[in-house]
């Protein structure tokens, strides 16, 4: 019988949910009493509450394609690894894989620490499907690409972490796959070995093989892939071309960071107004946001930020308040709300202020921090030389024209007080925005700079 | 109709699949009996030193204190016994865990999930086998043996069909419900003593030998002490009872580990 294999991966309308663990509800939790007591209800009825992790999954990839996967932490990417790894079983759908599997997801998994390193990859070879004779072939070979020569009859726990995963990765490139699924281990070991993997990957795919990578680092899905699924909540949002859809999905990152911004200084915004009348000199506020956390680990890893981008800075107030602000708000030119800039843009700070005694000495001033705390630029009218004169309630405009900063999270503080430094209103933290650049520069400010090459 | 079918086909696989997959078993059998006595000074005469000390205990307190004056030469009669019942109770415990104790290999890696309750299996039987010369030894200078020896590789076989259904039925079911190891534990305490094996089966009280007819351990090891300890035939009608015994578990032990495979890299 002849058959025509034309997609080494196929899915079918793939889904899959979890039954949800509810730690709060006892009776969702089965129990060996009500095994007993219903072993058929217990072993057969699914209709307990689910949590679906991916849904309606059609993917086709033909043999030697390179597919990337992306989206989000919690988007489905590793449940659908799994399910085409066969780890786990789909609800409902087909699923056919042609051709030996090496998942590069767990890198030696199932290495023994307390067997040596040649031990461990003689049963490693094993479970992936290889015959004890093709092991003892490549044994060396195995050993050389892992560069363990001298350490291969230690047992495995006097490794290094790097020396382990370098075993782990030369193993399951050496199992001959038709199918090289990687999930975010093309970083193992030092520069050297991850170019030794990178190179051993571009062969492999240069040899024909099928590759599914799923990553956060965008660019590697660039260089890679001739076609980039983008997964959220589970479903295929886009597809296609890996330029467009990487683009769509960095868009949509920032829309989601924008629109978080924003709520983050909605709430500063409503703390500040609740306390108008408060005459505590000074307030803390601490952000407590799980969800940003999350989302800004996905927004950092796509664009190459480290640590948390918005940091839990603390918004502040003190002084005496004969003048008050009363609220700051953060336009880009065209007057609209922004948290989100881009270098080179405009950035207008407007200050809200009433002046609840009369007072002849006084000055605004602004500072920009970045999140770990660095000042970034500091000013006040009188730094500035300039004389303002207000009368009751009014409102300051500060422009900042051709704003050039580097990527990162920043802070505004606002404050009025007296030249000998004595504050009337000081906000600190009063603001966050964050900053967008489109070429991966490293430090705070962005000079605009030419290159030239001349003679000496 | 349908369900049915599957479980079948699912059955059919599950045992295909320990045959394609024989050397990776191998080498986990291996695996085992090496990390067993990887770092013991005596290494793998453990093996065999095991039994030898418990027996002694055995021997002093039920022979000599306790003075269980019926049946002659005792320590090969325990004996005969005791080493099956070891390989059953080494296999039922460790076989609970087997799934749970190795999650990483479940969850992350793609090999059939049945070779870890069957390499636990085939360990402690590995075990057995390498303790069995003491057994013979004590035989050959006490009463000797008969033919009927030939027939212990078939006992073995029908035991290890029994005993694999079993563990196949807690290795999964402990699973989902973490308290099977801590029952299995308990259950095999009482059916040590509810089988006959540091008493014999005849000097139980008539009334009672019900209780020990119930308890599938009864005809297993009391094949046991009737190939070697008493040289006698084995009924044909025990013969016929051992083998449906075992398939019976061994069905059941497969039909539910598979039914509850899916769930495995989920609850892990």
């Amino acid at each position: 019988m002849v058959k025509k294999v034309h997609y080494t991966i196929e899915l079918i309308e793939i889904s899959k949910s979890f039954k949800r663990l509810n730690f709060a509800n006892k009776r969702s939790y089965t129990t060996l009493k009500s095994f007993f007591l219903n072993p058929w209800k217990t072993l057969f009825d699914d209709r307990s509450v689910k949590r679906v992790a991916v849904q309606n999954i059609t993917m086709r990839v033909p043999r030697g394609a390179s597919v990337g996967v992306i989206g989000r932490n919690g988007s489905g990417k590793s449940t659908l690894l799994k399910l085409i790894t066969g780890i786990y079983r789909p609800d409902s759908g087909r699923i056919n894989v042609h051709g030996r599997v090496a998942a590069l997801i767990e890198l030696g998994a199932g290495f023994h620490p307390d067997f040596t390193g040649r031990e461990n990859v003689i049963l490693g070879g094993l479970m992936h499907g290889l015959s004890r004779l093709q092991i003892e072939e490549r044994l060396e070979e195995i050993i050389a690409f892992a560069e363990l020569e001298e350490a291969i009859d230690e047992p495995i726990r006097c490794y290094s972490s790097g020396m382990f995963m370098r075993l782990g990765f030369s193993l399951a490139v050496h199992t001959d796959p038709d199918i090289l699924i990687i999930d975010e281990v093309l970083s193992v070991g030092d520069e050297a070995f991850v170019r030794k993997c990178k190179e051993r990957v571009a062969a492999l795919k240069a040899a024909g093989k099928t590759l599914l990578l799923v990553t956060h680092d965008l660019e590697a899905a660039l260089r890679w892939c001739d076609e980039v699924i983008w997964l959220d909540h589970g479903e295929i949002k886009d597809r296609g071309d890996p330029r467009r859809v990487i683009d769509a999905y960095r868009g949509f990152l920032e829309k989601g960071e924008e629109q978080q911004l924003s709520e983050k200084n909605r709430q500063t915004d409503h703390y500040n107004t609740n306390l108008l009348d408060d005459q505590e000199k000074s307030v803390a506020f601490v952000e407590q946001n799980e969800l940003s956390d999350s989302f800004n680990s996905d927004f950092a890893n796509a664009f190459g930020v480290s640590g948390g981008a918005i940091s839990l800075a603390e918004f502040k107030r003190w002084g005496s308040r004969e003048l008050e602000i009363r609220a700051v708000e953060l336009l880009d030119q065209a007057g609209q709300q922004r948290a989100l800039f881009h270098g080179g843009d405009v950035m207008i700070i407007k200050i809200i202020y009433k002046q609840n005694e009369i007072v002849d000495d006084y000055h605004f001033g602004i500072a920009i921090r970045r999140n770990d705390g660095l000042m970034v630029f500091g000013t006040n009218t009188l730094i500035e030389g300039q004389t303002i004169i207000i009368k009751n309630d009014g409102v300051i405009t500060i422009e900042l024209k051709d704003f050039s900063l580097l990527e990162g999270s920043y802070l505004l503080d606002v404050a009025v007080h007296r030249s000998d430094g004595y504050p009337y209103d000081y906000h600190s933290a009063v603001l966050h925005f964050a900053v967008r650049s489109e070429k991966p520069r490293i430090g705070v400010c962005a000079p605009i700079l030419t290159w030239e090459v001349g003679q000496l | 109709m349908n369900i049915l079918k599957r479980s079948f086909v699912d059955s059919w696989e599950h045992l295909a699949k320990l045959w394609r997959f024989r050397s990776l078993l191998i080498a986990l059998v291996g695996r085992h009996l090496k990390s067993r006595y990887r770092g013991s000074i005596l290494g793998f005469i453990w093996t065999l030193l095991n039994p030898l000390l418990q027996i002694t205990i055995y021997t002093i307190v039920f022979r000599y204190y306790m003075r269980f004056g019926e049946i002659p030469n005792y320590t090969v009669f325990l004996l005969c016994g005791l080493l099956p019942w070891q390989w059953s109770v080494a296999a039922l415990a460790e076989g609970a865990s087997a799934i749970v104790g190795n999650s990483h290999f479940v969850t992350k890696a793609l090999f059939p999930a049945q070779l870890l309750p069957a390499s636990v299996l085939l360990t402690n039987l590995t075990n057995f086998l390498l303790s069995l010369p003491i057994l013979l030894l004590f035989l050959f200078f006490t009463i000797g043996a008969s033919w009927q020896i030939l027939f212990l590789p078939v006992l073995i076989f029908l035991q290890l069909l029994f005993l694999y259904g079993l563990v196949l039925l807690t290795a999964s079911l402990n699973v989902s419900f973490r308290d099977t190891q801590h029952l299995v534990g308990h259950m095999t305490m009482f059916l040590f003593f509810l089988t006959p094996i540091i008493y014999s089966a005849q000097t139980v009280p008539e009334r009672f030998r019900g209780l020990l007819k119930i308890n599938p351990f009864t005809i297993f090891i009391s094949s046991y002490h009737a190939l070697l300890y008493d040289s006698a035939v084995v009924p044909l009608s025990s013969w016929a009872a051992m083998s449906a015994l075992s398939l019976l578990f061994l069905l059941i032990g497969l039909l539910v580990f598979e039914r509850l495979r899916e769930g495995f890299a989920e609850s892990l």
